[in-house]
């Protein structure tokens, strides 16, 4: 191993590359053409186009990366967060070319990728999954008579979904028919597979996942839980590690839930088990994803490890000498997206030129920024900017902190959340922990914005 | 706290890195490896780069499959024609080819067929006394062995140096092929850019699938030539694949990486 391509761009981009850095790898980055000079591609030692805007023909191209690895004779991909981190079809590729994928391997990435199947796998290991369809249901009349039977609302979700696409949520029976078909037709025009399945959409509950590790020689370790309900239209916002107002017993039930999930699937690297906790306190498996998580340094921050070294040197196939019981977890912490984006504007995204940035530092305090004054937030990707992580003895502390670190943000050229951030952070609901999933749409943004 | 049983080592080996780029028409310069990975078009304009005769086989047909014949046939010159010599050799080393045409044959998806690329990197890929001579060896193999036949055109024209000799081949390919015809087998003809002269006006327009790649000049004389005689304005996109396609003159109009899935459909059709 002395080099690693970097497939991705921004903020994850930095990430991988600091710790190839620090470990003495040599780093190749690739990038569009609207990225170029982006702060990533200039920390790496080398940078590559690979060609226009379009994300298609760029960040997914498989050929082009592959052709660029080959051409800078590198020993590995890291694939990152998003673009080509969950498919299979590149996992397959590098294998083919003898580059090593930091990853899992593409058959628990099939596995886990198919939702339905995922869902038929989980109830088959009686792992909690909501009521609802066994596997996938592809007919109108068996769709329509389990939907009467687990009662309304139910979610009709594509089976190849991902990324909030292809979920529709259907509150009575008369709508169930036209919602059916058109998540059928909206699946196979964005998933490519009409296939479908159908579970009882359960309200009012919490995001809490666990994240795992895997070796190749059948150990797998759990870094415990995040909480991630602060989102909006499914993206996640704020995260906190450990998930708070979880008592130890639910919490050691989710995580041995997680462990043997990742055992089961036979899995590899690093990756998370999503679960929807009910107010009542019984939670359910969402899905796995394959891949390393935005949310990953709250979780760094308090367990002490580098979840990307990690993920290198299982791809190397090293062994854990750690047990799980030697793991301990060490207070608590608050991570915020900082996004390019205007929360008063119904969220618009702000793309444009950065110009000074004064960033929030001292004792307990960690910034994960992409980007630096002059760079260029492009309206093309996501709106993230940098993740402002900050710890604490206990929850309050890493609240409070938090707080005091955003007040201190400042980023001129762009509009930010900061402001939205901190109005979370304050809110005694969430102090409270009396939050869920859907909190920041119903409550908190009527509160601020008025009815939208 | 370590939870590994090593640590990460660093290989002091040296990467053996190939980073040589080029330059596009629309001014752009990217890694020569990208371009061979989008199938040789510009990642930024689409552009179709030039793609040399073999490169094309390794593009089209099955990993391994393509033989190829009448490797040794080799231009003379034939009239004495001043400095051909001397032109054949710098050709030969410019493009690293024996003659402007490679023949043989090969599978698609399993699919058996002959194959004809003829190289612009070789005196324009023009058509002289051996590429005649090989295109109708080829359709003569092909019909004994009952294989389809795909040509993929790329041609200035007629070889001038080789006077009347060049110009006959247009009637002795197009006679070769129509026994193919006769004995019902499958000529599939690519025009690439540019295709023009003699092989437009002879084996090329003879297939009974004509395909074309996108933006390709085909034409018999070319646009100055045309321009000069009629005195006149010329449409867009004249002589053009989208002109002859409209004009009903080709049957489609094929990107580069959809040609190997079309030439297959093609061959399992006719089967």
């Amino acid at each position: 191993m002395n080099s690693i391509l970097i497939a991705n761009r921004g903020e994850v981009a930095v990430r991988i590359i600091r710790t190839c850095k620090k470990l003495g790898l040599e780093t190749v980055a690739i990038y569009s053409d609207p990225d170029k000079g982006s702060y990533y591609t200039r920390l790496a030692d080398h940078a590559v186009c690979i060609g226009p805007a379009r994300a298609d023909k760029s960040y997914l191209n498989i050929n082009s990366i592959i052709a660029v690895a080959k051409a800078y004779d590198v020993s590995a991909i890291h694939p990152g967060i998003g673009f080509l981190s969950e498919n299979s079809d590149f996992q397959r590729a590098c294998e083919k070319e003898k580059i090593i994928f930091i990853g899992p391997d593409a058959r628990s990435m099939d596995l886990l990728g198919d939702k339905a199947n995922a869902r038929k796998i989980m109830i088959n290991h009686h792992i909690p999954v909501p009521p609802g369809s066994d596997g996938e249901i592809n007919t109108y009349p068996e769709a329509k008579k389990l939907a009467d039977e687990i009662g309304y609302p139910v979610i009709i979700k594509a089976s190849h979904g991902g990324g909030g696409g292809g979920i529709r949520i259907v509150y009575d029976a008369e709508k169930f028919e036209t919602e059916f078909k058109l998540v059928r037709q909206e699946a196979l025009a964005s998933f490519g597979s009409d296939s479908v399945y159908v579970e009882k959409y359960l309200e009012n509950t919490r995001h809490i996942e666990v994240q795992i590790l895997a070796d190749d020689f059948g150990n797998v370790i759990h870094f415990g839980t995040r909480e991630c309900s602060m989102q909006r239209k499914n993206q996640k916002l704020i995260e906190e590690a450990p998930a708070p107002f979880i008592d130890d017993k639910l919490r050691k039930s989710m995580e041995d839930c997680a462990v043997k999930i990742a055992t089961v699937v036979g899995y590899k690297n690093a990756g998370t088990v999503e679960f929807l906790l009910t107010q009542d306190g019984n939670f359910y498996f969402m899905e796995m994803n394959t891949r390393i998580q935005v949310e990953h340094p709250v979780t760094e921050t308090v367990y002490g490890i580098d979840l990307v070294k990690c993920q290198i040197q299982v791809a190397l196939n090293h062994e854990f000498v750690l047990k799980q019981d030697e793991i301990k977890v060490k207070g608590h912490a608050v991570e915020c997206r900082i996004n390019a984006e205007n929360p008063a504007e119904n969220f618009k995204p702000s793309p444009g030129t950065i110009g000074n940035i004064s960033l929030p530092s001292g004792y307990g305090v960690r910034v994960d920024s992409g980007f630096v004054g002059g760079d260029k937030i492009s309206p093309f990707y996501d709106s993230m900017i940098m993740k402002v992580i900050c710890s604490g003895g206990d929850r309050d502390e890493a609240i409070a902190l938090s707080c005091d670190a955003l007040s201190e943000l400042e980023i001129e050229g762009v509009s930010i959340n900061a402001e939205f951030a901190q109005a979370i952070l304050k809110h005694n609901d969430f102090i409270k922990g009396r939050i869920h999933t859907k909190w920041i749409e119903s409550k908190l943004c009527s509160e601020l914005f008025g009815q939208i | 706290m370590e939870l590994f049983n090593k640590q990460i080592e660093i290989n002091k080996k040296k990467p053996k890195r190939n980073i040589e780029t080029l330059t596009c028409e629309c001014g752009k310069e990217m890694l020569t490896a990208l371009v061979h990975a989008n199938h040789s078009t510009c990642i930024y304009c689409g552009f179709l780069f030039k793609i040399p005769a073999y490169r094309r086989i390794e593009m089209i047909a099955d990993l391994g499959s393509f033989t190829e014949t009448d490797k040794s046939l080799l231009s003379t010159d034939p009239l004495h024609f001043p400095e051909y010599k001397k032109k054949l050799m710098i050709a030969k080393k410019v493009s690293s080819l024996k003659e402007a045409i490679i023949c043989g044959t090969c599978e698609i998806e399993g699919l058996k067929t002959g194959i004809a690329v003829m190289d612009g990197n070789f005196m324009m890929g023009s058509m002289g006394e051996i590429v005649g001579e090989k295109i109708c060896r080829l359709a003569n193999q092909c019909m004994k062995e009952k294989r389809p036949i795909i040509i993929f055109c790329a041609s200035g024209g007629a070889r001038m140096q080789e006077g009347m000799i060049s110009l006959l081949q247009m009637s002795r390919t197009s006679i070769a092929l129509n026994k193919l015809a006769d004995e019902g087998l499958l000529y599939i003809s690519v025009l690439t850019n540019p295709t023009t002269g003699g092989v437009t006006a002879s084996f090329a327009m003879q297939g009974d699938i004509i395909l074309a790649e996108p933006k390709a000049l085909i034409a018999f004389a070319g646009p100055r030539v045309i321009k000069q005689t009629v005195n006149d304005v010329l449409p867009d996109e004249f002589q053009t694949s989208e002109y002859l396609l409209k004009k009903g003159m080709i049957d489609a109009i094929v990107e580069r990486k959809d040609l190997r899935v079309k030439l297959k459909q093609a061959l399992s059709l006719h089967r």
